[in-house]
């Protein structure tokens, strides 16, 4: 297993994975490794509006795109990097597009389980335990038939870096940032209570491979013209200043907003990606519980902000009493005033 | 319209397997994301479209449209030349999602070789309910092994 592996040449080897593929119809190869200290934004986001730049060159921390979609994720050297390259037609590999996340969730899900962690499904496109986020996975159909999958998964994880680099919706708190990022995530040293070896979680991710997609796995090194590949990745694109500032995705928002229900205050910090909810925090003076909260929280990821989208998702995973005396209304009219001052930032409310 | 298996797939158009659709009007194709595409997909978050003036040949990967974390591709039905981009997407990716083959209209391409290359896209509910009912069999069946 390589670790302390930079952006470019990482991510060049996980873009080589499907091209391999396609191109000589090997079997999948699965990569896993470690990035040094990194920040990497997803292949259509505004990476200017995702990162504080400046504060990444001070603290020596790498920034990149990746070639798969959704948000930035914060690598480094307790962080496993997984890169797959997958036929579609795989067998074992479930149909569609949640059929491909829910099988590759799978093979993480009975990887921590080996390790002693339960852990779920977050529908669509995320890993929890107790309802707390600990890895998250991405994917794109890079040829005909090869996908490219991406995951991250958290040995332990370093939030005031992540405040410190990321741009975040205003939080009204110093300290709320913390505490609110530490009740949506969770590590497995959180889990287990005490450190473990990368290698021991990277031989369970190994295991668990074969036993998904009953293989036997066999160690190899790229042959030449996967080095080929990979070297003129890194030099057309993830050393490219053209890549990593690329100017093709929709516009980024943050903003927030507050509502007085009959439940308590809510307080919604939005993120938005054109007309897309990239995430939201939903905080305020409620009674919840943090599992809920997450899982309405990850219900709205990546979906379109309009009305009857939001209700539609929220009504999806909503129970009685899930925030105590609010209902789906009346959490989407809180969430769409957000998005109003997100979108016009001289009109806030008082 | 043509609703096959609960998926809307208007008769007078012509299908990729890759999920794209494509109007045939005089000199002008007008290409988009067939029914089956948005379901599976979900809410649309972008979709990286080629420029108009671009030459591409059936069958290639002429964009890309992400959906969540998950980005898939456009694939152009036909041969030609890209004259038009329908630039409402820059600010409404839902439309696509909404009205697949009307106001979701992705671009519009001027054919250099579209006698030949009809012939092979699918066309008409005989073509179709085959390829409709192998796309649900495909992500059953997994499921089923599941």
């Amino acid at each position: 297993m390589e670790d302390n592996v930079s952006t470019a040449l990482g991510l060049s080897i996980d873009d080589a994975l499907p091209l391999s593929l396609s191109a000589h119809g090997s079997p999948p190869i699965l990569h896993l490794y470690t990035f040094r200290p990194s920040a990497i934004v997803g292949k259509y986001q505004d990476i200017e509006a995702a990162l504080r730049l400046d504060r990444c060159r001070d603290r020596g921390i790498e920034f990149n795109r990746r070639s798969t979609g959704g948000g930035t994720v914060i690598m480094g050297p307790k962080v496993v990097a997984l890169g797959l390259g997958i036929d579609i037609d795989q067998p074992g590999l479930r149909g569609g597009i949640g059929g491909i996340f829910e099988t590759l969730s799978t093979v993480l899900i009975r990887a921590l389980e080996e390790l002693g962690i339960k852990a779920g499904f977050m529908p669509k496109n995320d890993l929890e335990v107790g309802g707390k986020k600990i890895a998250g996975l991405s994917a794109a159909l890079e040829t005909e038939k090869a996908i490219l999958f991406h995951a991250s998964l958290l040995l332990d994880f370093d939030i005031p870096l992540m405040l410190d680099i990321m741009n975040q919706p205003p939080l009204k708190m110093s300290d709320k940032g913390y505490n609110c990022f530490s009740q949506r995530m969770t590590t497995i040293k959180e889990q287990l209570g005490h450190d473990i070896a990368m290698e021991t979680v990277c031989g369970a991710i190994e295991v668990s491979f074969r036993d998904t997609f009953g293989v036997s796995l066999e160690r190899d090194d790229p042959d030449t013209w996967e080095n080929q590949r990979i070297q003129n990745l890194v030099a057309k694109r993830y050393t490219n200043p053209e890549w990593i500032f690329s100017h093709k995705h929709p516009r980024s928002h943050m903003g927030t907003g507050e509502l007085k229900t009959p439940g308590g205050l809510l307080e919604i910090y939005l993120s938005l990606a054109g007309n897309t909810i990239e995430h939201v925090i939903i905080t305020g003076d409620f009674f919840s519980t943090t599992r809920d909260i997450n899982l309405l929280e990850s219900s709205l990821k990546w979906t379109s902000s309009k009305r009857q989208k939001i209700e539609e998702h929220l009504s999806e995973v909503w129970r009685d009493d899930m925030i105590y005396g609010l209902d789906v209304a009346t959490l989407t009219e809180a969430i769409l005033k957000a998005k109003e001052n997100t979108l016009n930032p001289l009109q806030k409310d008082v | 319209m043509a609703i096959i298996k609960g998926y809307d797939m208007p008769d007078e158009l012509y299908y990729h397997e890759e999920h794209s659709w494509a109007r045939v009007e005089d000199n002008r194709v007008t290409v988009g994301m067939d029914d089956i595409f948005q379901k599976e997909a979900g809410d649309i978050v972008f979709v990286d479209l080629p420029d108009e003036e671009d030459e591409v040949e059936q069958g290639e990967v002429c964009g890309k449209i992400q959906s969540r974390k998950w980005i898939g591709k456009l694939c152009a039905p036909v041969s030609g030349e890209i004259i038009e981009i329908n630039e409402e997407l820059e600010d409404d990716t839902s439309l696509i999602n909404q009205d697949p083959y009307g106001k979701g209209w992705i671009l519009v391409i001027e054919p250099s070789g579209l006698e030949d290359e009809l012939g092979n896209l699918m066309h008409g509910q005989d073509a179709l309910t085959p390829f409709v009912e192998q796309e649900i069999k495909r992500t059953e069946e997994e499921r089923a092994k599941a």
